[in-house]
């Protein structure tokens, strides 16, 4: 009796651990016989892919439509693409993640070999990755009518090293600029200063200091004249934007940063100097660009930074009653010469090395089908399309379409196109943090993101694989 | 021979029922050490991994921010340690002899918190010190205190992070004081009731020396707690103004997710695991002995 009380509790381990051996790979059986049973159905070899992107414009065209969302877009576009593609029955997921927690997401899947096979985002915050060697060359889908019809410049900020390898197919630009209450600027008395519903209003440095002290003698108790954050990486192409408003270049002709000078210093102590003096939200060390964004959309700033997509879709929201609803309107970011500060994210899609040959096909046939769609590429006017042929199209509906045309000329490259930019873009922040608090003064605070920033790009030069 | 094989067959059965926990062990705990220590002398890019000796304990070295990491975490550790158990003490005997009810309320009361993830609260908290438009910045302005910003200057924003973190933890410790003070034998306190002990001479003279097995295993669970510390970090100080709360954790997160250098961030996770091992093996041997 014993003797069987105690084979049958050794039989009940075994089990036991068979049963969870079993629960650790039941999900992959699963998943094939899915797949299985799929590709019987269709005929076709049923392919899953996984397409991740950042949250950029809602809706499919339009943020208006009913259940716009960040991910509309490509499922509609998935939809159309499995209807007409022939090599495989194919799947594409769809996954928002949030743009803080890209690079923290995309190097966990990395490291654990589970990487989405598209990633739409803007151009600059993944670079890294292609000098990592996770990315697929996307030089075969890219055809002719494509190069024609996409201004070489947009090629140019997606073509990496000496082989002229494509990593990202442009798909859209995204121009960086800031937004104004021309409410708030009526109530301080400098109607002067607004410039027209559709023009992107220039200031000169005189002008906008002038601006920002009018603001903050007339502007009622809690609000603010201009947005200033430095919390974290997000938004930072604006506080580099500042860096250059007394005519540095940024980097030198080496690709090294070359802000310690007496340019990048004036320009980091007028940062101080405005901050000082109460022209901007209180606590910048601590406020992020998020933060911002919503005081200036609560009416709490008059002047904040802004993108075409989040300039649109802040429009949307006041039409769709969501937010409260003022005078919206645009101005570059000055300069002490006259001319604006000018920079555009280019935005498109990449393929992820997955090591399944399949899922790559199916992602790149993906990624060349909603990049070239006629119908599709009309949704690039949520922020400026790249091609030509959608402007042309569309330029006498969307009459901003020119104004950010003009400021063509000014454009700065604010990536430098270096290597390591991602981790490059943690070194300033705590340094602007240091520097408002007055822990640094700012020519500490350039000469140490100096050289803290050109160690991590001389470190990411050495480990790249694009030569 | 014989006799061997008799106590196989005698003992199998218990080495049986322990092998799934041992399994999971080994799988789990055992081999990520073993392969975060391998990682540690390597450097790892993408799928490459390369021998690099000790190179990234040297990058290490020269950081000083990973000093100023340890540096923090120990603040961190000493201050919330002696205030959670401090303020758990205080709690614990001034209502464990007091009306059922009333103790269960108190329990309650300080255990909430601890039942509501450290994400909500650190958000919570963060909502409530935004400088620009939080809840305690605008009643400090409203109250003409200039600019208010305890995240954003590095005097204060240590003690905001110790004392929110505190505040989520106290509760555990308040219900395992609760409960080993009523396991206290009655006839001690009316022995000293007797003797015409004060108050303040029960707590300090039976009280505390009798649950001492349970001040060292709070203290020990709430250092291990503490060298992780790094939800608070990241949902309410990023790490800043300026590093001034970046912790050990917060410092390996930012190098293995944020830098892509595993490398890097296995030695500081090796670095951890040396320190937490050396606090805790005294306190152990300590606590052992007790018993």
């Amino acid at each position: 009796m014993f003797n069987n009380c105690k084979r049958m509790s050794t039989i009940a381990s075994f089990l036991l651990v068979i049963a969870l051996l079993a629960g650790c790979s039941g999900k992959s059986a699963d998943t094939d016989t899915s797949q299985n049973e799929g590709s019987k159905a269709s005929g076709k070899k049923k392919v899953e892919i996984a397409l991740w992107l950042t949250p950029q414009w809602k809706g499919v065209f339009d943020a208006t439509e009913p259940d716009a969302d960040y991910d509309s877009f490509f499922k509609y576009a998935a939809d159309k693409f499995a209807k007409q593609y022939d090599k495989y029955d194919a799947k594409v997921n769809v996954q928002v993640v949030a743009g803080d927690q890209r690079d923290e997401l995309l190097n966990v899947n990395l490291n654990g070999g589970t990487p989405p096979d598209i990633f739409f985002e803007s151009v600059f915050a993944m670079g890294d990755y292609a000098h990592r060697g996770a990315l697929v060359p996307l030089n075969d889908i890219v055809d002719d009518a494509a190069k024609q019809d996409i201004d070489q410049g947009y090629w140019d900020n997606v073509t990496y090293g000496k082989d002229k390898e494509i990593y990202f197919y442009p798909f859209s630009h995204n121009p960086g600029t800031l937004a104004y209450n021309a409410d708030m600027f009526r109530a301080a008395g400098l109607e002067k200063e607004i410039g027209g519903e559709n023009e992107i209003k220039t200031w000169t440095l005189d002008e906008y200091n002038n601006i920002l002290k009018t603001l903050k003698e007339k502007l009622p108790k809690n609000t603010y004249p201009m947005g200033l954050y430095a919390l974290n990486n997000q938004g930072d192409t604006w506080n580099l934007a500042y860096l250059r408003s007394f005519g540095s270049t940024f980097f030198d002709n080496n690709g090294s940063i070359a802000l310690d000078d007496d340019k990048g210093v004036k320009a980091a102590a007028w940062m101080k100097s405005i901050y000082d003096a109460g022209y901007t939200n209180p606590g910048a060390e601590s406020v992020s660009s998020n933060d911002a964004n919503a005081m200036f959309q609560n009416q709490q700033l008059a002047i904040s930074f802004t993108n075409s997509i989040l300039f649109n879709n802040a429009k949307a929201d006041m039409k769709a009653g969501k937010s409260q609803k003022f005078d919206i309107r645009l101005a570059n970011i000055p300069s002490e010469s006259g001319n604006p500060l000018a920079f555009t994210y280019v935005v498109g899609a990449s393929v992820f090395k997955t090591g399944d040959a399949v899922k790559t096909e199916v992602a790149k046939d993906f990624v060349k089908f909603f990049s070239s769609d006629p119908e599709l590429v009309k949704a690039s006017k949520n922020s400026v399309p790249v091609r030509s042929s959608v402007v042309k199209e569309l330029k006498d509906q969307y009459p901003l379409f020119a104004a950010y045309d003009a400021n063509a000329p000014n454009m700065f490259s604010f990536t430098g196109n270096v290597p390591g930019y991602s981790e490059l873009r943690q070194v300033l922040y705590p340094e602007l943090q240091a520097m408002y608090v007055g822990e640094k003064t700012p020519e500490q605070a350039v000469k140490d993101y100096q050289s803290k920033g050109n160690a991590v790009i001389q470190k990411a030069r050495e480990n790249s694989v694009i030569k | 021979m014989k006799l061997r094989n008799q106590i196989w067959k005698d003992n199998v059965t218990g080495y049986l029922f322990i092998m799934p926990q041992l399994l999971l062990f080994l799988l789990f705990i055992v081999y990520p050490i073993l392969e975060g220590i391998r990682l540690s002398l390597y450097k790892v890019q993408y799928k490459q991994e390369t021998f690099v000796g000790f190179d990234n304990y040297i990058t290490l070295f020269h950081d000083p921010v990973f000093f100023k990491s340890i540096v923090n975490t120990v603040v961190f550790v000493v201050f919330i340690v002696i205030l959670t158990v401090g303020f758990a003490l205080f709690v614990s005997s001034a209502v464990f002899d007091k009306n059922a009810k009333y103790v269960s309320f108190i329990r309650g009361s300080y255990y909430i918190p601890v039942m509501v993830s450290m994400v909500v609260m650190s958000m919570v908290w963060g909502f409530l010190l935004n400088p620009a438009n939080g809840l305690i910045s605008y009643g400090a302005r409203e109250m003409h205190l200039s600019t208010f910003n305890l995240l954003g200057n590095k005097n204060t924003v240590l003690p905001v992070v110790i004392f929110v973190t505190f505040a989520t933890n106290v509760g555990q410790a308040i219900i395992l004081y609760i409960a080993s003070m009523i396991g206290v034998p009655k006839d001690l306190f009316e022995a000293a009731e007797v003797d015409g002990a004060s108050r303040l001479r029960v707590i300090f003279q039976i009280l505390i020396p009798l649950v001492k097995p349970t001040t060292i295993y709070i203290t020990i669970i709430n250092i291990i707690a503490v060298l992780k510390i790094f939800v608070v970090i990241q949902m309410l100080t990023g790490g800043g103004p300026n590093n001034a709360t970046v912790t050990m954790m917060y410092y390996l997160y930012n190098n293995a997710f944020k830098y892509n250098q595993l490398g890097v961030a296995s030695a500081v996770g090796v670095i951890m695991f040396i320190i937490t091992l050396l606090l805790s093996v005294p306190q152990l041997r300590a606590m052992f002995k007790e018993k």
